[in-house]
């Protein structure tokens, strides 16, 4: 996370790879806040809200989205040179994003199934999270981000102080909030307890279950979720491992889940077997 | 004297409980709007009953009960019209006089100066309506950490002193609750202002506190009969029967402090996911982190502090890492510290026996199950249950005969005795019994088998009672009391690797140890016997000690100070030879018995290979004549050694152990 200002007025870029742009939309969306970043960042690259274009060097760069095309491998290192401080923003950029499902399944039988012209289609076989390819200096997690944990990713930028991200279960915040835990209280299967907070528990304050989009916690137990819902919930293999095959699905130890449980559907609907994908890279 | 009552005027002051009718409860309701207080209680919300800002009798769950079990809860229909026909649910009344969140700093720069100005919000006027007797222990509790000491939260105590609490007496309990084992309920005794019990058609009310009998005696009341009072207790009781006693809690304290290498941590640690439910749902947890907000140009800045886990990765985090870094870790931490170490702190339990934790735990662990798995209240096996002694009096005895003697070595003797107590051959290994002839004095001597219908005892003839003892034939009696003493934690060995360090007639009270692992050989990891005397001649059990190396899976390691051209075997003294051979402590248990040097050396080289002093179990000996803690022969620092031993751990026995003239 962030220790010392990176710069007085930093220069900020905003960049997208596989990714649907929403993430840089919460950016956008700070109404209150906005013209407070726009004192303290010099806002030099942004495709959603400028046309200026600027090639770097950057103070901070926020990324969106997976590394999904051959040309973003070598954009992203690039990127990387040009850039103090590299925050991944969102599950795309921190996690491969839903399209990293597709890391289970047969690439070209994908490609022939989704697009009448595969040959047109530049992909790689896998998306990936940015930190597979580069080093990561922080990052907002969520699908998409939470608005406030980028205000405090901001403030701590400008202030050098330490950002403070909690790494804790989506519980605490439930508990803390009065949510009534929808699983001990309606049987709905619930990954947030294996789930790094900073949504503020949305899904549960709305009755539902969370679905990981912020990605597993450190040390998450998911094993130990996974045991109990199938043996307290007498829920089957598959739905178990469809409930880790979500936004976050390509981070351990949710990869792993989806492996060995399937879960992850390819384009023709068939489901996964335990063969899974192939092991992680190395940085770059 | 049955006066019905308007809620308004002076009239005369009921003695003892009065009846409140059920559609009568709005003008509590009421009275304790107009006395300025927020009205929080229980009412129907998502699934469960939890407690929110209410102000009126239809939003109380009426005819609403729940079901709970470790890690479920469910609403159910009564088919009655109780409004307090539950029991706890998710919230805890901390939520209001120990908030999730609170401001607690504002700070700011001015140039080169700082300032702090502490937030302070004003506490609001509450009553709480519905505290259960494990709640109102758990507001105790709080009491204790927060402000019963020199420090104090001043957040808390504001909060604290503008609550009123109108408890409810428990008339129903979940499979969750265990108030009973912690001493807190289900019966409401004190903490109160209010105390409403509800019956059928309404409620006996009493007051607890001056301004609890102020609302009383505004209330619209008639008497409340003596069939009601009796009808109230009846209730109570029965919820207190149904509730049982889940936690055996004497001794708790020490038992669970004694298992902190338990393998139990590390099985529950892959099914706990370190959520913190547990935590946050607990009435009495009071962890918390402060964080600091700035705005973007850093120049002013508010901490606040809001609710933590101990289970949380981060909470032990200092800049080299995290103190309690595994799961396991963290689940001990808390456990110990709920039900041991918060004693050492506070003077109280850190648990009230609300469930909570249990209910709200998302893959329903139970508190109850662990402690009763790490601290057992009894024994686990059959074998280590004591029995309670024949003879027990230091004037009285029982006979027993001699119907085989073995001359183990020169001086050293088995005794087979038949004709004893039952209690006898059901004693357990580690135990003594005293024996005694007319004309010598009574002595301990360790039981070396239990056999179904008696006993065998190893002696050696040290001294004129030994001798004689030795000397006995067949058909002669001797006198006998016991068994005495406790035993060996053969349970806390199921699992675990064993090692068994001993010399000489040191291995007469391990022998049973023996009999009990082969007799249920697939229960204990790897067995180690190490084993020495002073000349291969002096070596007890030879056949016994050959079938266990041979057959029974036992390695057996045999030494002697000196020997002749016989004895192929290792020479030395038995330290030396277990200090010298390979293992791994990290999963052992260890039993010693010999003279007290020796087992210190043992301890040290156990305590090397990573058996914790918790592990390691000695067998003392002192001079003994009664046998059960009156003589006083025996004393050692805090213990009686024949009544509190002889077998103890060294961590029971501190630094009194090894030291010279205690």
């Amino acid at each position: 996370m962030a220790h010392a200002p990176v710069a007085a007025r930093p220069r900020v870029g905003v960049v997208k790879f596989a990714s649907c742009d929403g993430c840089q939309l919460t950016l956008l969306d700070l109404e209150d806040e906005l013209l407070s970043v726009v004192d303290h960042f010099d806002i030099v690259d942004f495709p959603e809200a400028t046309s200026a274009r600027s090639a770097g060097p950057y103070d901070v760069l926020f990324v969106e989205g997976s590394v999904s095309e051959p040309a973003h491998l070598e954009r992203i290192v690039e990127l990387r040179r040009r850039t103090r401080f590299l925050v991944t923003i969102g599950a795309c950029a921190t996690a491969g994003g839903i399209q990293a499902l597709r890391n289970w399944g047969d690439h070209d039988a994908f490609r022939a199934g989704v697009y009448s012209n595969p040959e047109w289609i530049s992909s790689l076989a896998r998306s990936t999270p940015i930190s597979e390819h580069v080093t990561v200096d922080a990052e907002l997690r969520g699908c998409p981000i939470d608005p406030h944990q980028l205000v405090e990713l901001l403030t701590a930028l400008t202030t050098g102080r330490r950002a403070q991200l909690r790494d804790e279960s989506v519980c605490m915040e439930c508990k803390r909030r009065g949510v009534v835990c929808v699983m001990v209280s309606k049987g709905i299967p619930c990954l947030g307890q294996v789930t790094q907070t900073g949504c503020g528990a949305i899904c549960p304050r709305f009755g539902r279950g969370c679905y990981g989009c912020f990605g597993p916690r450190e040390q998450a137990n998911a094993a130990g979720l996974t045991r109990h819902l199938q043996m307290a919930g007498d829920r089957p293999r598959e739905e178990i491992g469809r409930l880790f095959a979500g936004f976050t699905a390509y981070s351990e130890p949710f990869r792993s889940m989806v492996t060995e449980l399937g879960g992850a559907r390819t384009a023709r609907g068939a489901t996964t077997t335990a063969a899974g994908p192939a092991p992680r890279g190395g940085k770059a | 004297m049955p006066v019905t009552r308007s809620p308004r005027g002076g009239r005369p002051t009921i003695e003892g409980p009065g009846f409140l009718a059920r559609a009568d409860l709005q003008f509590l309701f009421d009275l304790l709007r107009e006395d300025g207080r927020r009205l929080i209680g229980p009412t129907v919300a998502d699934g469960a009953i939890i407690y929110d800002d209410i102000s009126s009798v239809d939003e109380l769950p009426r005819g609403w009960g729940d079901e709970q079990s470790p890690g479920r809860y469910r609403l159910r229909r009564r088919g009655d019209e109780q409004l307090f026909g539950y029991v706890v649910g998710p919230t805890a009344w901390k939520k209001w006089t120990f908030p999730a969140l609170i401001p607690l700093t504002r700070s700011s720069h001015d140039g080169h100066k700082v300032s702090f100005e502490p937030e302070q919000t004003p506490p609001p006027k509450l009553a709480f309506l519905g505290v259960r007797a494990c709640e109102i222990a758990a507001l105790a509790v709080q009491d204790r950490v927060l402000i019963g000491s020199e420090f104090i939260d001043p957040d808390y105590m504001v909060r604290r002193a503008n609550v009123m609490v109108v408890a409810v007496q428990c008339t129903t309990s979940a499979s969750t609750c265990f108030c009973t084992s912690m001493g807190t309920g289900p019966e409401v005794t004190q903490g109160y202002d209010l105390l409403l019990t509800e019956l059928d058609a309404g409620f006996l009310v009493d007051a607890g506190t001056p301004a609890g009998r102020l609302l009383l005696d505004r209330l619209p009341l008639r008497a409340a009969s003596s069939a009601e009072q009796y009808g109230v207790a009846a209730t109570v009781a029965a919820v207190r029967a149904r509730i049982g006693d889940p936690i055996p809690a004497d001794g708790l304290h020490d038992r669970l402090l004694a298992q902190l290498d338990h393998p139990r941590w590390a099985q529950v640690a892959e099914r706990c996911i370190t959520c913190g439910n547990c935590t946050l749902a607990c009435p009495t947890c009071f962890c918390t982190t402060l964080s600091q907000t700035t705005d973007m140009s850093g120049l002013t800045a508010l901490a606040s502090r809001s609710w933590d886990s101990c289970f949380s990765p981060g909470f032990a985090k200092v800049a080299g890492g995290s103190f309690r870094a595994r799961p396991r870790d963290r689940y001990r931490q808390w456990l110990t510290h709920k039900f041991a170490t918060w004693w050492d702190q506070f003077g109280t339990s850190g648990c009230v026996g609300c469930g909570r934790c249990i209910t709200w735990c998302p893959v329903g662990i139970d508190v109850r199950d662990e402690l009763n798995a790490i601290a057992p209240p009894v024994p686990l096996s059959p074998e280590s249950r004591l029995v309670e002694p024949v003879a027990a009096t230091p004037n009285d005895f029982v006979t027993a005969r001699v119907v085989n003697t073995k001359a183990e070595t020169a001086d050293t003797t088995t005794l087979t005795l038949t004709g004893v107590d039952p209690a006898f051959s059901h004693g357990s290994t580690g135990q003594f019994a005293m024996v005694a002839l007319p004309g010598f004095p009574p002595l301990p001597i360790s039981i070396s088998r239990f056999l179904p219908d008696g006993i065998e005892l190893t002696i050696r003839g040290a001294g004129p009672a030994t001798k004689a003892m030795c000397a006995l034939q067949l058909g002669d009696q001797v006198g006998l009391r016991g068994p005495l003493g406790n035993n060996w934690p053969l349970d806390r060995a199921v699992g675990r690797d064993l090692v068994i360090v001993t010399g000489g007639i040191g291995l007469a009270p391990l022998r049973p140890v023996l009999h009990a692992i082969v007799a249920d050989r697939r229960r204990f990891g790897d067995v180690k016997l190490f084993y020495g005397a002073r000349t291969p001649a002096d070596l007890l059990y030879r056949d016994e000690l050959d079938r266990w190396a041979k057959r029974d899976g036992i390695e057996v390691s045999l030494t002697v100070d000196r020997a002749g051209p016989d004895w192929a075997g290792r020479v030395g003294i038995v330290t030396h030879l277990f200090d010298q051979a390979a293992w791994d402590g990290t999963n052992m248990i260890a039993f010693v018995c010999g003279p007290e040097r020796m087992m210190q050396a043992t301890s040290t080289t156990l305590a090397g290979r990573g058996v914790s002093a918790s592990r390691i179990h000695v067998t003392l000996e002192r001079h003994m004549e009664c046998g059960i803690g009156l003589c006083g022969h025996c004393q050692m620092g805090k213990y009686f050694v024949c009544r509190d031993g002889p077998v103890f751990s060294i961590a029971q026995l501190g630094d009194t152990f090894g030291r010279e003239g205690i």
